[in-house]
């Protein structure tokens, strides 16, 4: 059986409520949240390879920590979102929602 | 006479009258004299209005084309439009009618626009609002869950909630501040139920309640902190005064009272039976010096209101009353209201 494709960095999207969001408000309306997933492999630089190579051949005497591939991360953010919370009180949140996806 | 306005269907637009109407000599020039005419205060141009010259402007101008012109709702130049309505209009009427004809063409009855046609099979409403079992049934949060899942609803609703719910920066704020900035706060207001289809922007403003917290919700749609509310709470006569004095405020109220007056003639007491009619000229008026909301967080008693009252209007009271009372005590409004949110069957008042 062969493997499924992966697929490619996008944005994604789904229906949460605020609550939802672990952001501590409480709010039962509910938001579309767009998020980013997806495979980054094709927009591997040199810089990813060598950072590859001298993880495998370990950094003499350094513990640094390096991520070897790009990863798929909102490049821009959807604008402001407001809602009402359960106490009827507004809110505006910045931030939360992703507008566009790239491999960073 | 060549000025006479073609004998179409379509009332003329009120733009492109007084283009009409510029293009002849002799209209034109009453047209600039009527339009000094109405340029002074409320005092000076009832004086303005009396003479000789004023009467005969508006004489000649009652033959032209900017008589019988209308305006649509949300068009290009809807502001100029109305201004040109009322440059002839307001010297017929001199502000002194209770009720004035709407600068408006009239809503048709026509089934695309009825809400009825498909909210009215109830099964389908009861399908969409109170579907998920287990949760307490809560159409005005289904009604935010649809806005929030449409890009212009949500972007418009987000504007307006930033832009009223945020105080003026709060160390310069003093304590009887008002809490925002009230002209842009009205302002997105309009933006939003002039661009947002009313199809998501009604179920928001009219959704059918059970309980307090619901009703809550529905009275805090339009933020009246901020777009209603004010410290002083003016006389009713008051603040339509100011209103009549904005040709916008103006129209929309004129609007509201062609489309939502009670009649006994009908079943359900609105002029022709049209309830979207009325709620859309209702709706219109949100975001204007008038603009009315629910007095309170009643689920199924419901009270709209205006931010003002008829104390110490003296002599005036009845007048002022019957002014408020349109809004108070309007079972037109109440059952538009009601049958929106509850589906066509639902609640008559009779």
């Amino acid at each position: 059986k062969r493997a499924r494709r992966p697929r490619p960095c996008s944005v994604r999207e789904l229906e949460l409520t605020v609550s939802e969001l672990g952001l501590g408000y409480d709010s039962d309306e509910t938001v579309l949240l767009r998020y980013c997933s997806g495979q980054c492999t094709a927009h591997r630089h040199n810089y990813d390879i060598t950072m590859e190579h001298m993880m495998k051949a370990g950094f003499k005497g350094r513990r640094d920590k390096v991520s070897k591939g790009p990863c798929c991360r909102p490049t821009a953010f959807e604008k402001n979102f407001s809602f009402l919370d359960n106490k009827s009180r507004y809110h505006t949140i910045h931030n939360v929602s992703a507008k566009n996806c790239g491999c960073v | 006479n060549e000025i006479i306005a073609p004998s179409w269907r379509e009332p003329l637009d009120c733009v492109r009258a007084s283009e009409m109407c510029n293009q002849n000599s002799q209209c034109s020039s009453r047209y600039r004299i009527m339009r000094q005419c109405l340029s002074g205060g409320d005092k000076e141009r009832s004086t303005m209005l009396a003479s000789k010259e004023c009467q005969g402007a508006l004489e000649v101008l009652q033959d032209s084309p900017l008589y019988d012109c209308r305006c649509k709702r949300g068009m290009k130049k809807e502001l100029q439009c109305l201004q040109n309505y009322w440059s002839i209009h307001m010297g017929l009427t001199e502000g002194e009618e209770f009720y004035e004809t709407s600068p408006y063409e009239p809503i048709h009855f026509s089934e695309e626009h009825q809400p009825a046609s498909i909210i009215s099979d109830s099964s389908l409403l009861k399908m969409s609002s109170c579907s998920e079992a287990g949760k307490p049934c809560n159409p005005c949060l289904d009604a935010a869950k649809a806005c929030n899942l449409n890009e212009t609803c949500k972007r418009l609703k987000s504007a307006y909630t930033a832009i009223c719910s945020k105080a003026t920066p709060p160390q310069l704020s003093l304590p009887n501040q008002e809490p925002c900035s009230k002209k842009r706060c009205q302002k997105a207001l309009r933006q939003f139920f002039e661009r947002v289809p009313w199809e998501l922007s009604y179920p928001l403003l009219f959704c059918s309640c059970p309980d307090q917290a619901c009703a809550e919700r529905r009275r805090r749609t339009i933020i009246p902190s901020c777009s209603y509310q004010e410290r002083h709470k003016p006389s009713c006569l008051e603040l339509r005064q100011i209103c009549r004095s904005d040709a916008l405020c103006r129209s929309r109220l004129a609007d509201f009272h062609m489309n939502c007056q009670m009649t006994p003639h009908t079943v359900t007491s609105c002029p022709h039976d049209n309830y979207h009619g009325c709620l859309m000229s209702y709706v219109g008026l949100i975001g204007s010096d008038v603009t009315p909301n629910y007095s309170d967080s009643s689920p199924s008693n419901i009270t709209i209101s205006l931010w003002c009252n008829c104390r110490g209007t003296g002599t005036h009271e009845p007048e002022c009353e019957a002014f408020h009372r349109d809004f108070t005590h309007n079972t037109c409004l109440k059952n538009a209201i009601l049958s929106f949110g509850y589906g066509a069957e639902g609640g008559t008042l009779f």
